[in-house]
């Protein structure tokens, strides 16, 4: 069986060709196309069979990480939607938590104000109301004046509606009725209700998420179908797998029903990359941290499990989601940050960034701003004999005019600067790795650090030594994790349901029950797929809190029927969740069940490991020597530092640091004291000494 | 740009990578603070403050998450705590942790309550990990702790605290916590939100030792002294970039609008700037005397103080210009305030406090008020207030206490119009979730929009305020601390004053009342409704001159109706659009012949 995962991102469309049988991989990169993403996608297919020498025939699946649904908000380039809510609520999307974004500022603008994903002329409203704690029936659904919203909404020519009522988390009816009434009004319409995107309580919150579920809906449809008719046209009979938000894939029905699952699913496929790559040397706790131009993304995976995101934590645009993410943190710093003095005089590195074009000065291409990339040319870390990407060279001149600028004006010498500027980034990254483990009663320590995307290896090793992280794991190709990540994915679906049980007065009918109706429907779900059901997985959570937080913490819940003693075992394990997150608990205070989840996971058969890299020895690896700077017992001390070609690298080779290793997609950096090896599953290990 | 301060004794290397940790500390606070807490104030309005200080109660950080009017006051709060301490001959110790909350020694008012732990380094004391919120009740003549509005003297607002001990070296001060647990309506919710916060400031002292452990106390401090020096250069520079000169500026407030006694009524608020050079004098004579006996008099420490810095940096070094600037002293340093002793301003121990928050939101709005006169094009027009409504009663034995802060908006802006229904200046909270209340509370949520035609004309329009119902679905009651029921706010150059808010009374069974801005404790019954309409914000500009397709829009969107788009802004709308040479007449007839 042949698969492709194909990764679309802002500059380019990477591929990666499997046979799942021998292991296989052939990669390839086509640039993006950013006017029709697809046409990069069905370029970059062609490519990869030939260069493999596959028919398209012969793929059975195509896994697509696609950005179509977060550039859409992003650029606010949505499809002109409509909504239909309670009488007397016209306004919650307006209004939102009625909280400005910034503390200290008159003239900022609020997105949820300034770009609505609904205009107002648009939000139709309907005499009904649910009420709690059973979403019971105040005021029956006016099913006339929704038939009278839907025939306006057609009039003004809106192109999808979401349907968004109060307490609809805890009674879908009227959001279902109204759904079927304006389907019937509005056949071509994209309609959504807020209870099917995310059945969950905060109405600011829920309403957004399908606001904006709606607004981009009519674009991913287009989107997929042209896809999948451009791939059937190049002769590929497989099928279409879309990465989802949730860290797994879902079916082209699937996301063409619910877009939203696509929202957030720009960065997931990376983590699944370094999962994979650390799964091969039996490696289950790693922080992985994916550096590329502008941003590095950095996410936890404990035990083989990545982390999914709260409820509350996640945005999109400034616009709040309430969508099970996969945990990526973004932050702005990369190799094409820019070193500035800010203002106020102090010194920063980032979020400005210097981009694709014109790039750092180093590119030649008329960067003039000092950027991260610019200071490793400085210090010697990377050399024009090696760094060509795509045709560019590197102008070391060029790097060492802009830094001295900047050192001047810090009034610093030439190196020490470039080694600052590679020093506050470092820590930049280091806080937000900090803020992701420490901060959540993790030790760092007890991680390998993988570091990924163009640039992570050149810091991964200086960060891990901030954060006294002992081991730094390069996979084979760091620039291609994502596409890599895809071939790695499952089918994966989620249910949700809100329950406000207090374990003090807990219905355990009710909730086995609740768990049994989300595993029903999941089950359906994965047979409309063709899943057969010995290949589906599913696992139980629940969001608790102590009564009267209003944060959850997701816990584990056992399977099948629910008794006291597994109850038992699940609030013992949220006293111990709180304790290690926030450094105490209440174990005196009832504890809530919010919502209860259920996740299901539809096997495939993915890649497996990659051919062993077949290396000579360390000396015929050796391209040359070079002269770099790096920081020895406080001094920055220039050392005659070898240069290694990744590929020449024979498994089990001890390379000894100061080193540079270069391959073509990326440039890893061994510190002194360091020392680096080839793992038989072909990603380099560095292992910190103490020569901080 | 600015050449680094040659002073400085930190490489700025090292001073950015210190300043990256504390930052992240003080986020940590915060997190986990908002995360812990059990009552809606802290978690959901995120009216809670989070900050590290040096030894002298100078700020080195504090939490992004946190409101600033509570952040804001944190160095004030350490500055007497260490006083109170050192007067009782006593000495701050490791393993201390002490509560405080005097309005009339640093503390914004007595429902903020701080808990401080202190930082030692080898045997010395070096910093404090500080945490403050607001806690529903704190033990005043009714229940909750706002809409306090007839407290005759501080006594009268709940307990006071001056530097208590809640731990001594570690061990827990056992009869503090019972008097707590004893004098608190909501013990379970109160004591909890205050467990929370100890652990908060106890892990930010953590990370702080960790911090020194690191980088020596010496980095420390070198790095604490250039956030200052940046701070200060950045404000230095923007007061020096105004023109000298003297500006005021009045508004007032409401005061007890049902209150036999004129004194009480109206009450101005006098601003005058003096810019000189670097450095701007605030002078807030003029502004009307303390009332004795009514609890609007605003804490020159922690409320009047805040407000004005506040204020002067969100306007001169507005973030969206100007990133992120650290919170500290060199921001206020060049900031002179002069309150006369006795003012509203400035009050006199025990004049009552508790009800400072609208009265020192408009004092802040004042400050922006004279400020405009001289950055025109960084200022809104006046903002619509903010309001605090309290909801209790008793559920199965147990009080329930509900917080609330009703939004305001703010005035339109120089290219921009008004933000609509948000919190404004020197608080910014969060509404509770409708769903959150209900699931939760004996209350019903009715109504919750946008006022339509309730908007102030400008070349940039006014913000608009919301309409808010609540029922209650069992007997109980309520109490409201507002303000702006009877002075609109300002418009700028030419733009309309904005709209007042109002509060009425629908009693299940009997006529709609209206209600004055301040209500103490009134019992309300099961079917009671309270409509609450807020404040929209002044206009920008002269009307006429506003783009006609943006007057368009707002019709489209039935934020006001096609008379008045012809009334207020001479524009003509037909169904299909506008009505260019309609528009183009009325607009020239009023320019020549302006409506008197």
């Amino acid at each position: 069986m042949k698969t492709i995962g194909v990764d679309v991102g802002g500059t380019f469309t990477d591929l990666a060709l499997c046979d799942v049988g021998n292991g296989e991989v052939v990669i390839h990169k086509v640039a993006t196309t950013p006017h029709d993403p697809s046409e990069g996608v069905v370029q970059g297919v062609r490519e990869v069979c030939a260069r493999a020498g596959t028919e398209p025939g012969e793929i059975a699946y195509v896994f697509h990480g696609t950005t179509t649904a977060t550039n859409a908000v992003l650029e606010n380039k949505l499809a002109r939607a409509g909504m239909i809510t309670n009488a007397g609520f016209r306004d919650i999307l307006h209004i939102g938590r009625h909280q400005r974004v910034e503390h200290y500022s008159i003239r900022q603008e609020l997105p949820w104000q300034s770009r609505p994903p609904i205009a107002r002329r648009h939000r139709k409203t309907v005499a009904g109301r649910l009420v709690p704690p059973t979403g019971a029936e105040l005021v029956p659904l006016d099913e006339a004046g929704v038939g009278r919203a839907a025939e306006e909404l057609k009039a003004e020519g809106v192109e999808a509606v979401a349907i968004c009522f109060l307490f609809s988390f805890l009674n879908p009816a009227h959001e279902e009725r109204a759904r079927a009434i304006v389907e019937a009004v509005m056949p071509e319409a994209f309609v959504t209700t807020s209870s099917s995107v995310s059945p969950q309580f905060r109405e600011f919150e829920r309403f957004t998420t399908a606001a904006l579920a709606a607004a981009i809906g009519p674009k991913v449809r287009r989107y997929i179908a042209n896809l999948e008719s451009a791939l059937a046209r190049l002769g590929v009979t497989g099928e279409l797998r879309i990465m989802a938000s949730n860290g797994g894939a879902a079916t082209a029905r699937m996301v063409s029903e619910k877009p939203a699952l696509t929202l957030l699913s720009g960065l997931a496929a990376g983590v699944l990359g370094g999962r994979w790559v650390g799964e091969r040397m039996d490696r289950h706790d790693l922080i992985t941290l994916d550096i590329g131009g502008t941003s590095a993304d950095i996410s936890l995976i404990r035990e083989g499990r990545f982390a999914e995101t709260d409820a509350r934590s996640t945005a999109l645009a400034g616009f709040p989601l309430l969508l099970p993410m996969i945990d990526v943190h973004t932050i702005g710093a990369g190799g094409g940050s820019i070193a500035h003095l800010d203002r106020g005089g102090a010194f920063r590195v980032g979020p400005r960034s210097a981009g694709a074009v014109p790039g750092p000065a180093a590119y030649g291409k008329g960067g003039d701003a000092p950027t991260v990339t610019d200071a490793h040319v400085v210090l010697g870390h990377l050399d024009p004999e090696d760094f060509v990407a795509g045709d560019l060279r590197l102008d070391p001149e060029a790097a060492v005019r802009v830094v001295g600028d900047l050192a001047g004006r810090l009034g610093l010498p030439l190196h020490e600067a470039a080694e600052g500027i590679l020093t506050v980034l470092n820590a930049n990254m280091a806080n937000a790795i900090r803020s992701r483990t420490v901060q959540k009663g993790l030790d760092p320590r007890g991680f390998a650090l993988m570091a990924m995307g163009g640039a992570g290896p050149l810091h991964g090793a200086a960060v891990a030594q901030m954060l006294a992280i002992p081991e730094v794991i390069v996979p084979p190709y760091p620039g291609i994790t994502s596409a890599l990540g895809l071939l790695t994915t499952d089918l994966k679906y989620d249910a949700i349901r809100t329950q406000f049980q207090v374990s003090d007065s807990l219905d355990i009918a009710r909730l086995t029950e609740g768990f049994a109706a989300m595993e029903a429907e999941l089950a359906g779900l994965f047979s409309a797929d063709r899943v057969p059901a010995e290949r589906v997985r599913t696992t139980r959570t629940g969001d608790l809190r102590y009564l009267g937080q209003g944060y959850e913490l997701s816990i584990d819940f056992p399977s099948g029927a629910l008794d006291a003693a597994g109850l038992d075992a699940v609030w013992r394990s949220f006293h111990d969740r709180h304790a290690a997150e926030y450094g105490h608990a209440f174990p005196g205070s009832p504890i809530e069940i919010v919502n209860i989840r259920v996740a299901g996971t539809g096997l495939l058969r993915k890649l497996p490991g990659l051919a062993a890299p077949a290396g000579g020895s360390l000396d015929a690896a050796e391209l040359r020597r070079g002269r770099c700077l790096f920081r020895i017992g406080g001094r920055l001390t220039p050392c005659d530092t070898p240069f290694y070609r990744r590929e020449a690298l024979p498994v089990g080779a001890a390379v000894a640091g100061p080193a540079i290793i270069v391959q073509q997609d990326s440039t890893t950096l061994v510190p002194p004291g360091a020392r680096a090896g080839v793992h038989p599953s072909g990603s380099l290990v560095i292992t910190l000494g103490d020569a901080a | 740009m600015t050449a680094p301060d040659p002073t400085t004794a930190i490489d700025p290397v090292t001073a950015a990578v210190i300043q990256g940790a504390l930052e992240t500390i003080a986020v940590e606070m915060g997190h986990k603070l908002m995360r812990m807490s059990h009552s809606s104030i802290i978690r959901e309005s995120e009216d809670f403050g989070a900050a590290l200080t040096d030894p002298t109660g100078s700020q080195l950080c504090e939490c992004r998450m946190s409101t600033p009017l509570q952040s804001g006051p944190i160095p004030g709060y350490v500055r007497h705590i260490l006083k109170v301490v050192a007067g009782r001959g006593d000495a701050i110790r490791p393993g201390d942790v002490i509560m405080h909350n005097d309005p009339y020694g640093g503390a914004s008012h007595g429902p903020d309550v701080a808990f401080c732990v202190p930082v030692f380094h080898q045997d010395a004391l070096v910093g404090f990990s500080v945490t403050t919120a607001h806690h529903l009740d704190i033990g005043a003549l009714t229940p909750g702790s706002c809409g306090i509005v007839d407290a005759v003297d501080t006594y009268a607002e709940g307990l006071q605290f001056k530097a208590i001990k809640v731990y001594e070296a570690g061990r827990r001060v056992d009869p503090v916590w019972q008097i707590l647990e004893a004098n608190l309506r909501a013990p379970q919710l109160v004591v909890g939100d205050m467990e929370a916060q100890i652990m908060a400031a106890r892990i930010g002292a953590a990370r702080f030792s960790e911090l020194i452990e690191t980088w020596g106390l010496a980095a420390i401090t070198a790095a604490h002294d250039d956030l200052i020096a940046y701070s200060e250069r950045l404000m230095r520079e923007a007061i020096r970039a105004l023109p000298d000169g003297e500006y005021r500026a009045v508004t007032h407030l409401d005061g007890y609008l049902d209150d036999p006694d004129p004194g009480r009524r109206d009450l101005p608020l006098v601003v005058t700037l003096r810019i000189a050079a670097d450095t701007l004098e605030v002078d807030l004579t003029g502004t009307a005397p303390q009332l004795p006996d009514k609890p609007i008099n605003m804490p020159f420490e922690g409320t009047v103080d805040c407000a004005i810095w506040l204020t002067v940096r969100s306007i001169l070094l507005d973030s969206v210009t100007f990133g992120h600037i650290p919170q500290n002293a060199g921001l206020t340093r060049q900031i002179r305030i002069v309150a006369p002793k006795g003012c509203l301003a400035n009050p006199d121990f025990p004049a009552p406090v508790i009800a400072r928050f609208c009265p020192g939101n408009q004092l802040a709005d004042t400050v922006m008020k004279a400020l405009a006169q001289v950055a025109p094009d960084r200022v809104s027009a006046g903002i619509g207030n903010l309001r605090v409504a309290s909801f209790s009663g008793l559920k199965d034995g147990r009080h329930w206490v509900h917080m609330e802060i009703l939004e305001g908006s703010y005035g339109g802006r120089q290219g921009l119009d008004g933000m609509d229904a948000v919190d404004t200046l020197y608080a910014n909270t969060r509404n509770n979730p409708i769903e959150d209340i209900e699931m939760h509370l004996p209350l019903r949520v009715t109504r919750y929009e946008l006022r339509e035609d309730a908007v102030a004309p400008g070349r940039w329009r006014g913000g608009i305020g919301t309409v808010r119902e609540f029922t209650f679905l069992s007997d109980g009651g309520f109490s409201m601390e507002g303000d702006g029921h009877s002075h609109r706010p300002w418009g700028h150059d030419g733009g309309a004053d904005g709209l007042t808010a109002s509060v009425t009374l629908v009693p299940a069974d009997g006529a709609p009342r209206a209600l004055v801005s301040k209500i103490p404790y009134l019992k309300a019954k099961a079917g009671d409704r309270l409509v609450c309409l807020g404040p929209c914000g002044g206009g920008y500009g002269d009307p006429l001159a506003r783009d006609p397709e943006a007057v368009l829009h707002d019709l489209r969107e039935g934020l006001l109706g096609p008379e008045a788009a012809f009334a207020d802004y001479g524009v003509a709308a037909m169904p299909a659009g506008l009505d260019e040479a309609a528009t183009r007449a009325e607009r020239g007839r009023r320019i020549v012949s302006p409506p008197s």
